[in-house]
């Protein structure tokens, strides 16, 4: 952008001037709502039962195929600010809700789309963000209106199931439906606290093992470290065993301090070989005298420390990572030590089984803590014919738990399949008609944007999509109900609360307020000062 | 011989120089060019940019100071602009474009009398002269708000804080919004308010609804080490020692080394190790502590430590909000646990770590005092919420310049215009040329409601024709007739509670007569080669 004085001398206002770029007012409006519009088509296809998955590739040569939305727009790498945001928005949707993550970009570009042709008719594009702001309002007000509540308990949990479906539904694991959703269920009301309507996800742990099918997914009442016991003669099986968690290694102490130690003489040599001698002694003696029978140590030991332990028949493990004590720590009840001399029988955690597991042919080990004191400890033990199905796998799961967690939260569901967006589009044409001015515009307009997740749901299942959706309209215009979807599975009927496909109301909402605040934001720009050459 | 002439050179070469009446009409134009870019965000209307760095770097913001730091301005006349900006942010905190668009426009209405040949320094006289009249007649018509009815007082300061967000992307939400400001800095300290003590935290995802303020301090969960879980989550009346310690096991003095000539002593000096940090742990478990925060890393013995006697910890917390911690319990914060006692720790009603959204919040409330709070801020995105930040913090800033000073006038360019008409009216009774130096003085400021209109897509002209008339016919019931945005016409923006502190005003029409007047007075510029051009001109020089 070089830039010229009226006598006709260019002049240089700005550092490196003639390598920056800059679009304005509507140019500037149509390049980000075009970038955002991108973004949004390539994760069309990824919506509903029967969406697709993509494979990204990262630069260094790691493979990922999902068709959870934030994790492809994470694996991308955009470089152009505006796809960055959308990046960011369903980031934020994971964060928050953790499911619905590509719905809420398909509508957010949906709104941008709709925008164009409003900004063409020269309406004033604070005026059409003050529309979709009011529209968004109505929006709400009216899933809260049509909204049901589900019942359940620590007993009876099958509605919880059945919500956990709808999310796995579009996943690589839909043939194991019922399995994994019926285990990220009991994961979830395992470490649940139902009267604070809490539920803590650091307590459950996801481990992924590569080998067998996904269908042979377990749940585990207690923590799998992914270790082996220090000597291959310690018994494999401890019941009823006292845990002592050290995070201190099986070594003679060293000052942190800078040291050197001198020795002149044979007699010195030989008192300082009988003092780490009786070191060793004096640990494994104090470990056993607190009456632990199991020892998990952050820290590696050496031969010298392996043999001793055996001998005493104290089977432990080294090397086990800070997050796997702390968990351990919770889940047995155990203190953890720093030093040997605080070891005391009170610091010992419970545990009423320790096994250590071997898996399928490999000679790769395994630790399972059984039935600790405090059971509010699961893991989630995730198998899969490869990698990436273990980690696509890890990834559905998560969405179910999430989804779980939402609904104990907050029970109030919304039906899915494109049914809540239908039925807040027909609502939202009634009440246009009394609103006074250019908002009426803006408001059909996001209207027709909340269709963009039915029709891409239609077309991703094969089906005619706006025949479909079209017809779904008039069903719930003449019957007023608002549980008519998308029948993706063809199974014959279009009444999703037979069906049982819902999604959580704080989901739904959620999706809508940050669709439109990023759509606010994008129509906000008409000023684009860029390096030249990029993007 | 005779005519022989030597060139002298006085300059380095490759310096640039350049002079005269065509110079400063180049600096204006350099300036109005920037003005340019600047003023579509002026006004509810206005619009945002979006501005990518060379390292990829994007930013959106309306936010005038922020627009002029990131365009990265080289040009040294225009740089002027960049200050006044900046000042008017640190001063003010608001008004920042309408500081730029009002120096651009009085510089612009300038250049015909530069072309005509009118020294500048006259120009500049006269311009002075307008400025003083100006902040006179502000000061004479601002309107003094009733400090001692608390309810009028804080809706007043409301009022003014919803106006400074009118035109940002949070003006959707702005009741809220200017609730919270408010409420935040009236729990300063009102005899020394400091903003710093009011924090904004980000957390990205949720909505913009579900922000809040607490009344008391939150930070985010420090980096732990295993052994934090165990500890308790939730205290009533916990007592809190603030630190500045290292509480780890580590060596003690840098550089230093221990000799050991008998094997025995060896492990006298692991215990003596071992022994100093026990001893600062034992100090702090005796004071009654049961929160420890640290700025310096608390380590896992310390954080397993203090989980085996159920006392919450948490190390590496950012100076800021030890700052506002100690502020608000009155406690200092403590350097050494050498005489550290039960005295030195601070109390509060309640402490909780919270979940939001997929951040955990340590959350503080229910202090005796007041003097400090926080707002949580909710949004899609990290630029999303970085620019309702900086929107917050203008809006934080217009409150407490309102508080120090409770004058308000009208927004919406009703100040501008009945200033416009003041001065219009003042020129008329004075002799020579400053009559039409003043004149242009006034209708530069005419530029504020006239952008602001167009900013919204209004018929500028029209809207003008009808402020100047009301103005002008009835001076005294029109006083504060402004741009109407909601109805696309003019309107008493008193009544429809678009209000400014005063102080704002003075200091934008100074600061920008100030910039103009130094653009004004500069007649050559010399401008030494960068280095890298030197450079290139030796090798050049050296082929």
């Amino acid at each position: 952008m070089l830039r010229y004085d009226s006598s006709g001398k260019p002049f240089i206002i700005i550092r490196d001037q003639d390598q920056k770029e800059r679009l304005t007012g509507s140019e500037a409006r149509k390049a980000n709502i075009l970038a955002a519009m991108t973004v949004a088509n390539l994760m069309k296809t990824s919506i509903g039962p029967l969406g697709m998955d993509k494979i990204l590739v990262d630069q260094d040569g790691e493979v990922t195929a999902t068709n959870d939305g934030a994790t492809i727009l994470k694996n991308m790498q955009v470089e152009n600010p505006i796809a960055k945001l959308l990046v960011e928005l369903s980031q934020g949707q994971d964060d928050e809700i953790g499911d619905g993550t590509t719905s809420v970009v398909v509508f957010a570009g949906a709104l941008l789309e709709e925008s164009l042709s409003l900004l063409e008719k020269g309406i004033h594009p604070s005026k059409i963000s003050e529309g979709y702001e009011k529209a968004c309002d109505i929006a709400v007000q009216h899933l809260i209106s049509i909204c049901d509540k589900i019942e359940f308990d620590k007993e009876d949990c099958s509605s919880l199931i059945k919500a956990a479906k709808t999310s796995l539904g579009s996943k690589i694991v839909n043939q194991y439906t019922d399995k994994i959703a019926k285990i990220s269920v009991e994961a979830v009301l395992a470490v649940a606290d139902l009267e604070r309507k809490d539920v803590r996800f650091d307590l459950i742990k996801l481990e992924g093992k590569t080998g067998g099918t996904l269908g042979q997914t377990e749940l585990i009442d207690g923590i799998i470290i992914p270790k082996n016991f220090s000597h291959p003669q310690m018994p494999k099986q401890i019941k009823n065993a006292k845990i002592a968690i050290l995070t201190c290694p099986f070594e003679p102490p060293k000052p942190k301090t800078g040291h050197k130690l001198d020795i002149d003489s044979v007699k010195k040599y030989k008192e300082l070989l009988e003092i780490e001698q009786n070191y060793f002694k004096k640990m494994t003696d104090l470990v056993k005298k607190s009456g632990a029978t199991v020892v998990l140590c952050q820290w590696g030991f050496d031969d010298e420390a392996n043999h001793l332990l055996l001998q005493k028949e104290l089977p432990a493990v080294r090397w086990v990572s800070g997050t796997d004590i702390e968990l351990i720590a919770i889940a047995t009840g155990a203190r953890i030590v720093p030093r040997f001399s605080e070891l005391t029988p009170k610091k010992l955690g419970k545990a009423g089984m320790v096994t250590e597991k071997s898996l399928g042919t490999t000679d790769e080990k395994m630790i399972v803590i059984e039935k600790c004191s405090n059971t509010k400890t699961v893991t989630i033990l995730v198998k899969g014919g490869n990698k990436m199905v273990v980690e696509e796998g890890k990834r559905s799961i998560h969405d179910a738990l999430c989804v779980t967690r939402n609904l104990i939260k907050d029970n109030r569901i919304v039906y899915g399949g494109g049914a809540v967006e239908i039925s807040c589009s027909v609502a939202l044409n009634k009440a246009s008609k009394e609103i006074k001015g250019i908002e009426q515009y803006s408001i059909r307009a996001f209207s027709q944007a909340l269709l963009s997740v039915p029709i891409a749901l239609a077309s991703n299942s094969g089906l005619n999509s706006l025949e479909a959706v079209s017809e779904i309209q008039l069903k719930q215009m003449k019957e007023e109900k608002p549980f008519f979807g998308i029948d993706c599975l063809s199974k014959g009927t279009s009444n999703m609360k037979e069906q049982n496909v819902f999604d959580t109301l704080r989901g739904k909402i959620q999706q809508f307020l940050l669709a439109t605040q990023m759509a606010k934001m994008i129509l906000k720009i008409d000023d684009i000062i860029r390096p030249t050459g990029q993007y | 011989m005779s005519h022989f002439t030597p060139t002298i050179v006085l300059l380095k070469e490759g310096t640039d120089s350049s002079q005269g009446k065509g110079h400063l009409l180049s600096n204006i134009d350099a300036c109005v060019e920037i003005v340019n870019t600047l003023k579509t965000t002026l006004g509810p209307r206005g619009m945002d940019k979006l501005i990518t760095n060379d390292r990829g770097k994007s930013t959106v913001t309306n936010d005038g100071a922020t627009v002029m730091r990131l365009l990265d301005v080289v040009h040294p006349a225009v740089q002027t602009l960049v200050d006044i900006a900046m000042s008017q942010d640190s001063e003010v905190g608001d008004g920042t474009t309408s500081v730029v668009v009002f120096a651009g426009e009085i510089l612009e209405q300038s250049r015909s009398f530069i072309k005509e040949n009118v020294h500048p320094q006259t120009l500049i006289k006269a311009f002075r002269k307008a400025c003083f009249k100006c902040r006179e007649r502000i000061k004479e018509i601002a309107v003094k708000s009733n400090v001692e009815d608390e309810k009028q007082w804080n809706s007043m300061l409301k009022k003014c804080a919803s106006t400074a967000m009118n035109s940002k992307l949070i003006a959707g939400h702005k009741d809220a919004f200017s609730d919270m400001v408010v409420q935040a800095v009236r729990s300063l300290d009102p005899e020394f308010p400091e903003v710093d003590l009011i924090g904004i935290k980000k957390v990205g995802g949720g909505a913009m609804e579900e922000s809040f303020l607490v009344n008391g301090v939150a930070f985010k969960k420090t980096f732990s080490y295993a052994g934090f879980e165990q500890q308790p989550k939730k205290f009533t009346t916990p007592k809190i020692a603030l630190l500045n310690i290292e509480l780890e096991l580590k060596n003690e003095k840098e550089n230093a080394e221990i000799r050991i000539k008998d094997p025995k002593e060896y492990q006298k000096i692991v215990e003596a190790e071992w022994e100093l940090i026990y001893e600062k742990l034992e100090k702090i478990v005796e004071s009654g502590a049961n929160i420890v925060l640290s700025r310096l890393p608390i380590g896992d013995l310390a954080t397993q430590y203090f989980a085996d006697r159920d006392i919450f910890c948490a190390g590496r917390v950012e100076e800021s909000d030890m700052k506002r911690l100690s502020v608000i319990t009155g406690k200092q914060i403590q350097s050494t646990t050498n005489g550290f006692t039960s005295e030195m720790v601070g109390e509060c009603e309640l402490m909780e770590e919270k979940q939001i959204g997929s951040e955990r919040y340590n959350i503080f409330t229910g202090f005796e005092k007041q003097g400090s709070s926080t707002i949580i801020l909710r949004g899609g995105a990290e630029q999303f919420l970085a620019e309702s930040e900086r929107s917050l913090h203008d809006a934080i800033m217009v409150v407490h310049r309102a508080m120090l000073n409770s004058n308000v006038v009208a927004g919406g360019g009703a100040i501008e215009m009945e200033l416009s008409r003041y001065l219009h009216e003042y020129a008329k009774t004075i002799y020579g040329k400053e009559q039409m130096l003043i004149s242009a003085f006034a209708k530069a400021l005419e530029i504020i409601p006239r952008q602001i209109s167009q900013n919204a897509g209004f018929d500028s002209v029209d809207i003008m024709n009808k402020l100047r008339k009301g103005h002008f016919e009835k001076p005294k019931e029109n006083i504060w007739m402004g741009v109407d945005i909601e109805n696309e016409g003019v309107c008493n923006t008193m009544k429809s509670f678009v209000w400014e502190p005063s102080l704002m005003k003075l200091n934008m029409i100074s600061a920008a007569t100030d910039a103009a007047c130094l653009v004004l007075s500069v007649d050559e510029t010399v401008k030494s080669p960068s280095l890298q051009d030197n450079n290139k001109i030796s090798m050049e020089g050296r082929k």
